[in-house]
């Protein structure tokens, strides 16, 4: 499903020697690939950056007892960052957030089940280290 | 050869599965580490196991907590450990899949297909009844059947 980015374009932090500098070009954007990627790091940078951007609202494991369909439905104008959704989103929540026209997505997993998705949505993470500092871009997957 | 199992009733009421791969090998699976994980840490993380608790980072060298290993990596060494107990592989890349597929023991569960493209022979097991299957598209035909 091709649908442009409705909270932001693009997303940038540093966290000691990694950055993180993603381009979005879709409402949701699924990070996919390999094992030890990189992927759950990058999402604990994105994470420390809820303190102070309003903007951002992160789901992991750890909500795991909560009811993310509910916590989904209140939440407005936020780009909502989802790791371990493959084992965080059932099938109705996955269905709301493709239906989501309030708020932008970066899932962190493997499967697309429900979530309308084609080629443009799904990312991998690419990593580059020069003189110290990792950084972490998105690509297309395919 | 792993079994495994595509739907949760199957699992049999004696046996625990687990879903929270990271909980389990952060409380459990990680005081039974042994030489057997170094090898896998370093194929599947590109990390080093330093001393018992910590491993050095791929990406910059430092030394990290073994909290900080991949999810897919935590599974396998769940697995590998706790042949007894049946481990969501849902969120294992193909790299970590390849080498679940490899243990000689151990059981895994997923409700949709998760195949490595290197697998080799696993035993199935659906509506009480188990076979051995060695073939990437037979096993995907068995995952894909209704249940």
């Amino acid at each position: 499903m091709k649908c442009e980015p409705k909270v932001m374009k693009h997303f940038s932090t540093v966290h000691t020697s990694f950055a993180i500098d993603f381009t979005f070009t879709n409402n949701i954007t699924i990070l996919t690939g390999l094992s030890a990627v990189g992927k759950t790091a990058a999402y604990s940078f994105i994470r420390e950056c809820m303190a102070v951007n309003p903007k951002i609202v992160c789901l992991n494991y750890l909500d795991y007892q909560k009811n993310v369909k509910e916590i989904l439905m209140q939440i407005k104008d936020k780009l909502i960052v989802i790791d371990n959704a493959d084992i965080l989103l059932d099938d109705e929540t996955r269905k709301y957030i493709s239906l989501d026209g309030n708020n932008q997505y970066l899932i962190i997993g493997r499967n697309p089940k429900n979530l309308f998705t084609t080629k443009d949505n799904l990312f991998e993470l690419v990593s580059k280290t020069t003189d110290e500092v990792t950084e972490f871009r998105i690509q297309p997957y395919f | 050869m792993i079994t495994i199992y595509k739907n949760k009733d199957d699992i049999p009421n004696d046996i625990e599965y687990v879903e929270l791969n990271d909980i389990f090998f952060n409380q459990k699976a990680v005081i039974k580490l042994d030489d057997r994980a170094k090898e896998i840490i370093e194929k599947v993380d590109g990390s080093k196991l330093v001393s018992k608790y910590k491993i050095e980072s791929k990406f910059n060298g430092v030394t990290l907590d073994i909290d900080c290993l991949s999810t897919g990596c935590k599974t396998i060494l769940n697995v590998l450990y706790f042949p007894d107990k049946v481990f969501c592989m849902k969120e294992c890349g193909d790299n970590a899949l390849e080498v679940i597929y490899n243990l000689e023991n151990g059981q895994v569960y997923s409700n949709y297909a998760m195949i490595p493209f290197d697998m080799h022979t696993v035993k199935v097991y659906s509506d009480l009844d188990s076979r051995i299957i060695d073939d990437y598209e037979e096993l995907k035909e068995w995952w894909e059947d209704e249940m």
